[in-house]
């Protein structure tokens, strides 16, 4: 496990290995590809990544997936009904489910990263 | 923002709320509250200061629920609705807050709003009122509660009216260690 909440936690194993297994168990419910694609995605909306995703090798329900993700870091609360019924479609809602946390969970990490937050934990 | 379910419940008697729309995914949940456990009951950081970067996170989210449950334990430790009340938009000035837990709040408005708040000064207090074991934990709770939100209210779960709600605080279970 890398990043940064993980590795300010490092004096605590304990809790960091709870939350290892957590943010495991999240992206272990998807597909390997279309998590990293959703950290990507994220990572790029900070400023973070500089390697775009070319949204045109994609099918139309990943494609949907990342446009999504895209909005969980600024626009959360402008998500629609229909773009959260579009994702539905494409993962059932299981794994919507899950989708909802990595997607938020890379989002929070990012921002961890960027205050530094495993430099502030001595870390 | 919606507040109709874009989920089901995964458990028949109960309508759509987060633990039931969790429970989608029995091991996440398992896992998600194991650690959710262990963090509050953790007594590196007062539950009283987790509860503060809580609400602070709950209102820049909007997050309805976040901001209308209270946790026992926080409550116990002297957090009253008059405290609460001033972790709002100039809390700087309030005198019912310490100047840790506004050096907390300051930490909490960088990560889950903007970077650039954490400015020299902000984590010089930040890192003389917190060690690095609380900065940690610190951190680990508004991760979770910034991804929390946001997942909860992108899954529709709002509640359309909801009053203050005081619930008993996160704990591990003893079967789960």
């Amino acid at each position: 496990m890398s990043g940064p909440v993980f590795a300010a936690l490092s004096g605590d194993p304990v809790l960091a290995q709870h939350y290892a297994d957590f943010r495991a168990k999240a992206e272990g419910a998807l597909a390997p590809g279309l998590v990293a694609m959703i950290r990507q995605a994220v990572a790029q909306v900070h400023g973070l990544e500089a390697a775009a995703i070319d949204d045109t090798t994609l099918d139309h329900g990943t494609r949907v997936c990342i446009a999504y993700a895209r909005r969980m870091p600024f626009e959360h609360t402008a998500i629609s009904d229909a773009e959260a019924a579009a994702v539905v479609a494409h993962l059932g809602e299981a794994r919507f489910v899950a989708f909802s946390v990595v997607t938020a969970l890379a989002d929070a990490e990012c921002r961890a990263a960027m205050v530094d937050l495993p430099g502030l934990a001595g870390a | 923002m919606s507040t109709t379910p874009r989920v089901s419940s995964a458990i028949a008697s109960e309508p759509a709320h987060f633990g039931s729309v969790l429970a989608h995914q029995p091991e996440i949940a398992a896992s998600f509250f194991a650690l959710y456990g262990r963090f509050w009951g953790s007594d590196v950081l007062s539950a009283r200061t987790k509860e503060i970067a809580r609400m602070r996170n709950a209102r820049v989210t909007e997050c309805g629920f976040c901001r209308n449950v209270r946790f026992d334990k926080a409550v116990a430790q002297g957090l009253g609705e008059e405290v609460v009340d001033d972790i709002t938009d100039g809390y700087e000035t309030s005198a019912k807050l310490s100047d840790a837990e506004k050096a907390v709040l300051k930490f909490t408005d960088a990560l889950i709003h903007d970077p650039e708040l954490l400015t020299g000064d902000a984590k010089a207090a930040l890192q003389r009122h917190l060690t690095p074991a609380q900065i940690a934990e610190l951190g680990l709770g508004v991760t979770l509660f910034l991804a929390l939100a946001k997942a909860l209210i992108t899954m529709g779960l709002e509640p359309e009216v909801m009053g203050r709600t005081v619930l008993p605080t996160p704990a591990v279970l003893e079967a789960a260690e």
